[in-house]
């Protein structure tokens, strides 16, 4: 009986390595074997030789490529990784400052109109992306915020805000108001015993915030498609959508970039996993 | 004689300047201290970011869905009143496009909640390396939608593509073949692009429901004389139950929206043509902003009513 259930268990165990894997591992397989072995029928599954040939040739090089404008392959990648770390990173942080404010704000004080303003943030997941994305088209275009890093770091930040205020109100109203009573008794004001006690006690709950938001404007792709048209704000999920349209048929080389496009989201899924899982779970039900 | 009096008049309105800057300082900081005026000066900018990047954008939209808008013609602008929804309701391809993302919203709902369920249950069980799987499996979640459908495609490519390569390893195939070259195969093959990126969500949240049921209704269930299978149906898919209605409304939203993967994967191939991917191609293809607002209106009254239901389970199932 208990034979039976753990063969079962390794069975299914075999089966998630294989579906969670194997698209990855071609992937990074096709970046990195030559292409003879890459190109035969069939391919060889198990690489003989390894070459980093094919991220020299996107990164350093730029193999020839020439886009409308005369960019090279490696200007597209290079650009675009920029592009998403100033827009990422900036998000990242002004979401760290912004999101416990606004979480305490909810949690803690008491004002009127409380449940309005609630409403009003929470209410931005009802408002669909699609009718958003034209409307902001033409007033991205009067406000001279089309093409530019400032307009997706807004635009970034806007979106995060329903999420990011719904979890961090959730993650402070569970921790007990004891402490900070305390510190207002000795003296401290309401900012000063939020930075000081609810802070320290809510990083936690903060670090799952900044490591989704950065994960989620890291990955956005539609919004940034339709708004930026040059590699001034291009991020990399636009510039690789353009690199595999222009490669086409060059597997190697558009699975090379794809890898460098992956390596910043999964290392900080890896890294922040305990906090990822937090965030996920957390921002579901609170 | 130089004049004293002129000296003596900045020494007063600077002693009246410090006085007021330290008045001010003492008011600021009784705001700041004042749970409603720190509150709303919180507020403030958060309000009027959202108002400008999403209910006045929303609005706007709503205004060209009610005009002749076509960005090609910008001199032929002019109002229709509800025009633009009839013909969208009227429109051959908006029906094909509905039953398509119908199609896909389904498949997808039914795939990822019943994978997602077996490796939570996988996850939820003890045995070594149990903190690796479950990171591994956490992957797919974090990669970009764009490249995940660029990484199917060439998974699914006809020329030297993955699953061509492993059926002919194994002799399962003679020759090699374009997966995606048939129009409902497309579709299925976008659904399960979809499904791959959105089942390692939906495991971490049906995990997180599982690890959440208290170990003692176990235990006292097997004192009194349960097996397994009725441990199963009276206490763990109860209490799951809420959990998997969440899940259920965001797959629902996500995959009614799905545009990234079906981007890159087919582009837009008119087999995987949903109505993400049918408003993407009018608005900004096309360039008919009218008509394009109106069909995101369309989409989003879906969108919307699913939002609201999503809503109300949370307010009613939160009992965690």
């Amino acid at each position: 009986m208990i034979n039976h259930k753990k063969i079962l268990l390794y069975f299914c165990i075999v089966i998630m390595l294989i579906w969670s894997l194997v698209p990855l591992y071609w992937l990074i397989l096709s970046s990195i074997i030559p292409q003879v072995d890459l190109y035969s029928i069939p391919p060889r599954w198990i690489p003989a030789r390894i070459t980093l040939e094919n991220f020299r040739s996107i990164l350093i090089t730029g193999k020839g490529f020439r886009g409308a404008v005369g960019t090279t392959a490696s200007e597209l990648i290079k650009k675009g990784l920029i592009n998403s770390l100033i827009v990422a990173g900036t998000t990242t942080l002004i979401m760290a400052v912004a999101a416990p404010l606004i979480g305490y704000v909810f949690a803690r004080l008491d004002f009127p109109g409380k449940n309005l303003f609630f409403f009003y943030i929470i209410g931005m997941i009802a408002v669909p992306s699609w009718p958003v994305l034209i409307g902001l088209f033409s007033e991205f275009s009067k406000l001279g915020l089309l093409d530019t890093l400032t307009g997706l770091i807004i635009l970034s930040v806007a979106y995060r805000m329903p999420f990011d205020t719904w979890f961090m109100k959730g993650y402070l109203s569970s921790i007990p108001t004891e402490l900070e009573d305390a510190a207002r008794i000795d003296g401290c004001t309401l900012l000063g015993a939020m930075f000081k006690v609810v802070l320290p006690l809510s990083l936690p709950g903060l670090m799952a915030v900044v490591i989704i938001s950065f994960l989620f404007s890291w990955n956005m792709f539609m919004a940034p498609l339709i708004l930026t048209y040059t590699l001034k704000a291009k991020p990399i999920t636009v510039t690789i959508s353009e690199f595999v349209g222009q490669f086409y048929a060059e597997w190697n080389l558009m699975s090379a970039g794809a890898l460098v496009a992956i390596i910043p989201p999964i290392l900080v899924a890896l890294l922040f996993q305990k906090y990822l899982i937090k965030g996920i779970v957390g921002g579901a039900i609170k | 004689m130089r004049k004293r009096a002129p000296l003596q008049a900045p020494s007063q309105t600077l002693r009246m300047k410090i006085r007021n800057k330290q008045k001010w300082q003492r008011s600021l900081s009784a705001i700041i201290d004042n749970q409603k005026w720190l509150a709303y000066l919180i507020l403030a900018p958060v309000v009027i970011l959202i108002f400008f990047m999403a209910y006045f954008p929303a609005i706007q939209s709503f205004r060209f869905s009610l005009m002749y808008y076509n960005t090609r013609l910008p001199e032929r602008i002019h109002f229709v009143g509800l025009n633009n929804y009839i013909r969208i309701l009227k429109d051959p391809l908006f029906l094909e496009a509905l039953k398509r993302t119908a199609y896909f919203v389904v498949i997808a709902v039914g795939m990822i909640l019943s994978i997602a369920l077996v490796f939570s249950l996988v996850l939820n069980e003890n045995f070594k390396g149990r903190s690796i799987l479950r990171a591994l499996v956490i992957l797919a979640w974090a990669i970009p939608p764009v490249v995940n459908g660029f990484m199917w495609k060439w998974l699914l490519s006809g020329d030297f593509g993955f699953l061509n390569g492993i059926l002919y390893q194994f002799g399962l195939i003679s020759s090699y073949e374009p997966w995606l070259k048939d129009p409902f195969m497309a579709l299925n093959w976008a659904t399960l692009t979809f499904v791959w990126r959105f089942t390692p969500f939906v495991t971490i949240l049906l995990l997180g429901a599982l690890q959440s049921i208290p170990l003692e209704l176990y235990d006292s269930a097997k004192v009194d004389g349960a097996g397994a299978r009725s441990c199963w149906w009276h206490i763990t898919l109860p209490l799951l139950r809420p959990m998997l209605t969440i899940a259920l409304i965001i797959i629902m939203i996500f995959a009614f929206t799905v545009f990234d993967e079906i981007y890159t994967l087919t582009g837009l191939d008119p087999a995987t043509k949903t109505l993400m991917m049918y408003g993407y191609e009018l608005a900004f293809e096309k360039g008919r902003f009218g008509i394009g607002s109106a069909l995101a209106y369309v989409i989003g009254i879906f969108m919307f009513l699913i939002t609201y239901f999503y809503i109300k389970s949370i307010y009613r199932e939160v009992k965690y």
